[in-house]
């Protein structure tokens, strides 16, 4: 029996399979189907010729909900709203969230519902949850009239003050239903229960949006599957890292967003807690761009607020920055000569000038190509020839208009700095930015770019320690077998946290047994639950709150003290005399589900079956005579002294001079800088 | 000469480092307006008072580009008497501060120069706003100063660190000053922690590539930032053109402020002139000698060449004079508070000489300014002073290739919130807000329409509660471009009962009107400009407008010609409505007439007809449509002259308007009676 794991990127779906019993896993990568995303998956399995019907759970992560925001192709979405606040959607909080200073062109992007599709229902709640205005019978039924008329296609209900009193949101929401039963309907207090309502009805307005395709999008790849012979359910990976169920994916398809990287950064928990590094950041590089996660204890950076597109989304995500550079990344000279590097990409399509698909215009890959640090004998994830000549001209060309004072080598080995210089800027911030020193953690990388940079990058932040995972190229698929399913709930309750207190237990008894039938109803006993509590705190005139995690019964003292620590660790200060704010309560549920057991590393004495072949790589302008390494033949324990190559499949892990590895016991490369002799 | 390689990576590294120095002011800052609002800038800049380096999109250009004037006014002070080690602070006006709530901190550092001499080299400065820096009412800003004494304490140029130690003296002065104390010490603490992680970095730096290598790439890319914007002036017609535009003051008459820019575009060069701009007030629509020069690099940047870093090499081509006295470069005491209003009428001036040189590829004008507006008073429920303040956006312009935004920020400022959560507000000040709409048929008339501004209002629940406003364009509209129509103005207007109340006599200007329980405040903000004549609009955009209820039936007819029946839209009847309205407009010969200068405004003198078929009597507002730029507004000084409409000879510049008896479009604005 096999558990698998799909990842769905921009270029390549990957696949990668355990077998439950061996703890063997086999992977592969065939190409995405950006409309069909259900029949990659099957494409996956039968490449790995795994029968459906032997594989016992079925993870994956999905890009259909981002990628319907992303390009507008959601569904046609009808907002019903307190009267008066039609254009709340609209207005926002009047930030243009696209990069438009000195651009008097600019066009700030329209909300996903058009203004004629929102209706308005009389009613209004106070701002303690109360009623002010009764919710009027015959405004609800005149505004289904005008969603109906409009051919809405599904419905967010987004009222002022529901995350406190959903009573109307239900109300509307039920009458929607008795007029309509197949249409779908967000209410902004179960998607997001929390304040400040633009944030939460721009999320609700999105989970409106991307429900019916994600609903189609399940569907198909439910039957195909059962068609299949697989009879489990299919699980979906969200943007906090955790697992969901179809049925939750389909209630709440905003919390999918983003989820791309998350797999990469579970997985790289997963491994460091097995060789005890516990704090890293995790350089995830691909085809078009490029994403980091610091990780301290263990534990990654998280945020409750995120933006995709020009639009805020408030769910429990992972803290993923991401910057536009990726191995497609094009090189390009500005109108003042100077050399640029992205964020335009080659994608998938033509792709670098080396796979030879028709791409011209040199790209970090081809650069690559050009120094011998990717081979032209192996192909690249198995299927696309490396075309060094084509590389190699695409380089020269803009070498030739650059003036021709460099050489192709000199110009390819600079493309790759100006790329390594974004990446390095990126991973300093989000230390920074955490009140961290880069310097005092290891680099994890992976993806299909990843280690190719790595430790270039590591020399640029002057990090010591790099961890090249095991498969890294399929690294965020392998991430899903292993990810437990992940319930965020959340209550706002806004005023001085000693006058809360007496509330708290009440939301979190609420929360709890909420939660706990959930997981039961898919199918965790109470031994398999773990929940997990914090308050999302603040001082008093403070606008931002901080979460602080905190055990099941703890006194007010040592929550306050836990702010206070925070505070100062974020913010280099605290007022442990200012009067401590409540914002929100939160619950995160786990379903605690069976691990894979690791795959043992083949030990064996060091042979030089693993040494592939020798070419030259250039490093620092001069070329080296370098030994290529084939991982998989790699021993328990083998040392890989740079310069050198490492090559296996979906991913090339570069050894500048200076640094050494090791093979440890589960087939991780550690490197270190070579002391200097 | 420096590789292309290396000064990429060091481009690269120090708009890091000032994005790394946001990043830990707003980690380490004790007040929430530096953390939470991220109203702070820093920026790189080297020892001849060049910006080397700002995080484009979230460093205000407001106020950055006057940092190389608090630079330029240390050197004066302090010449060659400047150390390792020392530290200024700067937040006066009349040197190159913006108002006294900024306050810049400067971090000189030294390196070997090519004599071997230690020289100022790269280093950091902070521009953060802070809360409070004293004067008469808490915050600092009023709308009610007469002096600058008034708007909190004045930092000339002062060293506060010698060589390492603190000036302890200097800043206990500064601080007992100060409302706040603590915060405010706590925010000075911080912008210097910042300083120092980025002369790390520089440092860093420094020993990796080396001093003379760091030196060169800051030449490089100064001049390769200077090159690409002589080569876009070059591109642009030459000559002189000259425009001007107004700021509102009067009580019972509108008696215009006025900035006039005449504009030279030589070669690759330009050269802004304010020489005829007002003499400066006892109001707070003043600014010292950096804010001018802002608007006119914001101006010129935006329409030249956008996408470019912002460093002083891009300032080199352009040359800016500012006479003293006047409200562009006013002296002590004049209050400097409203300064954001001035800057935004020295960019509406400059847009719209500058049109002229473009051809008419402008876009509409924008809100004018910050639009603040204050609620205060007790708070019921424990007694002390709420103030909720709220600075609401508008639309932006039309231009050339699409109609303007709705209710967001412009494109010359950088990108915050302007209206805070409704369900944050109702739960700490006594007040309700009622509705959050797009404003129907603000967005200025055009081929590409404005965007629209927004209405909202807030139910006062409270007693005692007052209103205060500080805000442009409530008179004047923002206006339309090559035939364009204006925006609506901004309006700021109190319900009670059944009754709407101007509450002061200039609409704009309201400084602690007394609310009472059950009154309505409400705010509704400018449209942005239209650009082109709305009657070539195509009919589609306008259904679509109305279908969106953008633009009601009522505006498609009236402002577009456009006539929708029950069923769609009724061709024939919009034929001949849009021949009508064409037919209906004023357009006479305009003349040239001398002594029609006047100290403030631009003068018009119209024939009976003319102003009978306008609807303007004398002291009316009216504005010369230009078909290929920015529209004149002029006062009507006379009615019953020869001509249909004569101006004075330096008005037809500002319509760039050769010849005589040239026919243009006129059109009334205001009737100029306040009250």
């Amino acid at each position: 029996m096999f558990i698998a794991g799909i990842d769905v990127g921009g270029t390549f779906t990957d696949v990668t399979a355990v077998d439950a019993t061996t703890g063997r896993v086999v992977v592969t990568k065939v190409p995405s189907q950006p409309r069909a995303e259900g029949a990659a998956v099957l494409a996956g399995l039968t490449a790995l010729g795994i029968a459906s019907a032997d594989v016992r759970r079925l993870v994956h992560g999905t890009t259909v909900a981002t990628n319907a925001v992303l390009e507008r192709r959601g569904a046609r979405v009808a907002l019903v709203t307190t009267a008066g606040f039609r254009d709340l959607i609209e207005i926002g909080r009047t930030k243009r969230n696209i990069p438009a200073l000195f651009v008097p062109t600019f066009v700030r992007p329209k909300p996903v519902v058009e203004r004629k599709h929102r209706f308005e229902v009389v009613e209004r709640l106070a701002a303690d949850g109360s009623v002010l205005v009764p919710l009027d019978a015959t405004s609800v039924e005149r505004a289904l009239d005008g969603v109906l008329d409009a051919g809405a296609e599904a419905v967010a209900v987004c009222l002022l003050h529901a995350y406190l009193n959903p009573a109307h949101e239900r109300v509307v929401a039920d009458a929607t239903k008795g007029r309509r039963p197949d249409l779908p309907v967000s209410c902004s207090a179960d998607v997001v229960p929390e304040y400040r309502e633009f944030e939460r009805f721009s999320t609700t307005v999105l989970n409106a949006y991307v429900q019916p395709l994600m609903d189609r999008y399940l569907s198909d790849l439910e039957a195909q599957l059962l068609a299949a012979g697989y009879e489990h359910g299919v699980l979906t990976v969200g943007g906090s890292g955790g697992m969901m169920t179809t049925d939750t994916a389909r209630r709440l398809p905003i919390r999918t967003i983003l989820s791309g990287p998350a797999g990469g950064v579970s997985q790289a928990c997963f491994v460091g807690a097995a060789v005890g590094v516990r704090s890293f950041i995790t350089y995830d590089m691909g085809g078009t761009s490029t994403d980091v996660c610091l990780v301290h204890e263990l534990a990654p950076a998280t945020t409750a607020d995120t933006m995709i597109g020009a639009f805020p989304v408030k769910a429990a995500q992972l803290d993923i920055h991401t910057v536009g550079a990726g191995g497609g990344s094009i090189a390009w000279l500005d109108v003042d000569a100077s050399l640029q590097v992205g964020p335009r990409s080659a994608g998938a399509s033509p792709g670098p000038a080396a796979y030879g698909l028709g791409g011209r215009e040199p790209t970090v890959t081809d650069a690559n190509v050009v120094l011998g640090r990717i081979g032209s004998a192996r192909r690249l994830g198995g299927r696309i020839e490396i075309d060094l000549a084509a590389a190699r001209a695409a380089v020269a060309d803009l070498a030739g208009r650059m003036g021709g004072e460099l050489s192709v080598e000199a110009l390819a080995e600079g493309i790759v700095t100006i790329a390594v210089a974004r990446m390095t800027s990126a991973i300093r911030e989000i230390s920074i930015q955490r009140g961290h020193d880069p310097r005092d953690f290891t680099l994890i990388a992976f993806g299909g770019a990843g280690p190719m940079h790595a430790l270039a990058l590591a020399d640029e932040i002057g990090v010591p320690r790099v961890l090249v995972p095991r498969h890294p190229g399929n690294f965020s698929a392998l991430g899903l077998l292993a990810s437990d399913i992940k319930h965020d709930d959340v209550r706002t309750r806004v005023g001085p946290l000693r006058e809360q207190l007496g509330v708290l237990d009440a939301l979190f008894e609420e929360m709890t047994i909420a939660a706990q039938r959930q997981l039961e109803l898919e199918g965790f006993a109470p031994d398999r639950q773990r929940l997990v509590r914090s308050l999302d705190l603040r001082y008093r005139g403070q606008a931002f709150e901080l979460n602080v995690p905190i055990g099941a019964v703890v006194g007010v003292d040592t929550i306050e003290a836990d702010f206070h620590r925070q505070h100062r660790t974020t913010y280099g200060h605290a007022n442990p005399d200012g009067a401590v704010e409540l914002v929100n309560a939160r619950l995160v549920a786990y379903g605690i589900v069976d691990k894979p057991a690791g795959e043992p590393h083949r030990r064996r004495a060091a042979s030089d079956s693993a040494l592939g072949s020798r070419r030259p790589v250039w490093f620092g302008g001069a070329p080296y005579d370098c030994p290529v390494w084939d991982r998989e033949q790699l021993a328990d324990g083998a040392t890989v002294d740079g310069p050198a190559i490492v090559e296996e499949f979906g991913a090339t892990t570069v050894v500048p001079p200076g640094w050494s590895g090791t093979i440890d016991e589960h087939g991780n490369l550690h490197f270190a800088r070579r002391p200097r002799s | 000469m420096i590789d292309p390689i290396t000064l990429e990576v060091i481009r690269e590294a120090f708009v890091s480092t000032v994005r790394e120095m946001r990043v830990t002011l707003v980690r380490t800052a004790y007040s929430s307006v530096l953390y939470e609002g991220e109203d702070f800038s820093c920026v790189l800049m080297d020892g001849r008072a060049q910006l080397v380096a700002m995080s484009k999109g979230h460093d205000h250009p407001l106020h950055i580009v006057p940092i190389a004037w608090s630079m330029r006014a240390v050197r004066e002070k302090f010449g060659e008497d400047i150390h390792p080690g020392d530290v200024f602070l700067h937040n006066d006006p009349y040197t190159g501060g913006t108002h006294l709530n900024d306050v810049a901190m400067i971090y000189p550092l030294f390196a070997p120069g090519p004599e071997g001499a230690d020289e100022l080299f790269v280093f950091p400065v902070v521009r953060a706003h802070w809360g409070d820096v004293g004067g008469m009412s808490a915050g600092s800003l009023s709308g009610n100063a007469t002096e600058i004494f008034q708007e909190g304490v004045r930092i000339p140029p002062i060293r506060v660190v010698e060589r390492g130690r603190p000036n302890v003296a200097v800043l206990d002065l500064i601080f007992a000053n100060m409302r706040g104390q603590r915060e405010r010490e706590g925010d000075f603490n911080a912008m210097l922690g910042t300083c120092r992680k980025a002369a790390e970095r520089v440092e860093a730096l420094a020993a990796r590539y080396g001093v003379a290598t760091v030196r060169a790439a800051v030449a490089e890319l100064m001049d390769r930032a200077e090159a690409r914007m002589r080569a876009a002036i070059g591109a642009l017609r030459p000559g002189e053109y000259v425009y001007e535009a107004h700021l509102e003051s009067g009580r019972e008459r509108l008696t215009p402020l006025s900035v006039r820019a005449r504009v030279t575009v030589g070669g690759d060069a330009i050269a802004v002139d304010l020489t005829g701009s007002s003499p400066q007030t006892a109001g707070p629509t003043n600014v010292g000698p950096a804010m001018a020069p802002t608007g006119v690099f914001t101006i010129v940047k935006a329409f030249l060449d956008p996408g470019a870093d912002v460093n002083s090499g891009a300032f080199r081509p352009l040359s800016v004079i500012t006479p003293r006295g006047t409200i562009v470069n006013a002296e002590a005491p004049a209050p400097c508070g409203g300064m954001v209003e001035v800057k935004y009428c020295v960019e509406s001036a400059v847009m719209g000489a500058l049109a002229q040189a473009l051809d008419g590829r402008v876009a509409g004008d924008l809100k004018g300014g910050g639009n603040h507006c204050y609620v205060g008073g007790p708070h019921p429920r424990t007694g002390e002073t709420f103030i909720f303040y709220e600075y609401p956006a508008g639309g932006t312009g039309g231009f050339d290739a699409d109609d303007g935004s709705n209710a967001v920020r412009t494109w010359t400022e950088s990108d915050m919130t302007t209206v805070q959560p409704i369900e944050a507000v109702e739960q700490l000040y006594p007040v309700r807000i009622e509705r959050l709409a797009l404003r129907e048929d603000s967005g200025g008339p055009g081929r590409r329409r404005g965007g629209l501004g927004l209405a909202r209002e807030v139910r006062i629940l409270s007693e005692g509660a007052r209103l205060s406003v500080l805000a442009e364009k409530a008179v004047l509209p923002p206006f339309g471009v090559c035939g364009g129509g204006a925006g609506a103005a901004n309006r700021f207007r109190v319900r009670r009962g059944g009754v709407t109340l101007e509450p002061s006599p200039l609409p704009g200007k309201v400084g602690s009107f007394p609310l009472e329980v059950g009154d309505v405040v409400v705010i509704e903000t400018s449209g942005g400009g239209g650009f082109g004549d709305p009657l070539t609009r195509e009919v589609e955009r306008v259904v679509a407008d109305v279908a969106e209820g953008y633009v009601s039936i009522a505006g498609a007819a009236s402002d577009y010609g456009v006539v929708i029946a029950q069923d769609g839209v009724d061709t024939g009847a919009t034929r001949r409505a849009r021949d009508a309205a064409r037919a209906r407009r004023v357009r006479v010969p305009l003349t040239a007439a001398e002594r029609l200068e006047r100290g403030a405004g631009r003068a018009i003198r119209l024939d009976a007809e003319t102003a009978t078929r306008l609807g303007v009597t004398a002291g009316g507002i009216v504005e010369i449509v230009n078909p290929r730029g920015a529209p004149l507004r002029a006062w009507v000084v006379d009615v019953g002259g020869d001509a249909a409409a004569a101006v004075s000879p330096m008005a037809l510049r500002m319509l760039s308007v050769a010849g005589r008896d040239v026919e243009v479009e006129i059109r009334a604005v205001h009737s100029g009676v306040l009250g």
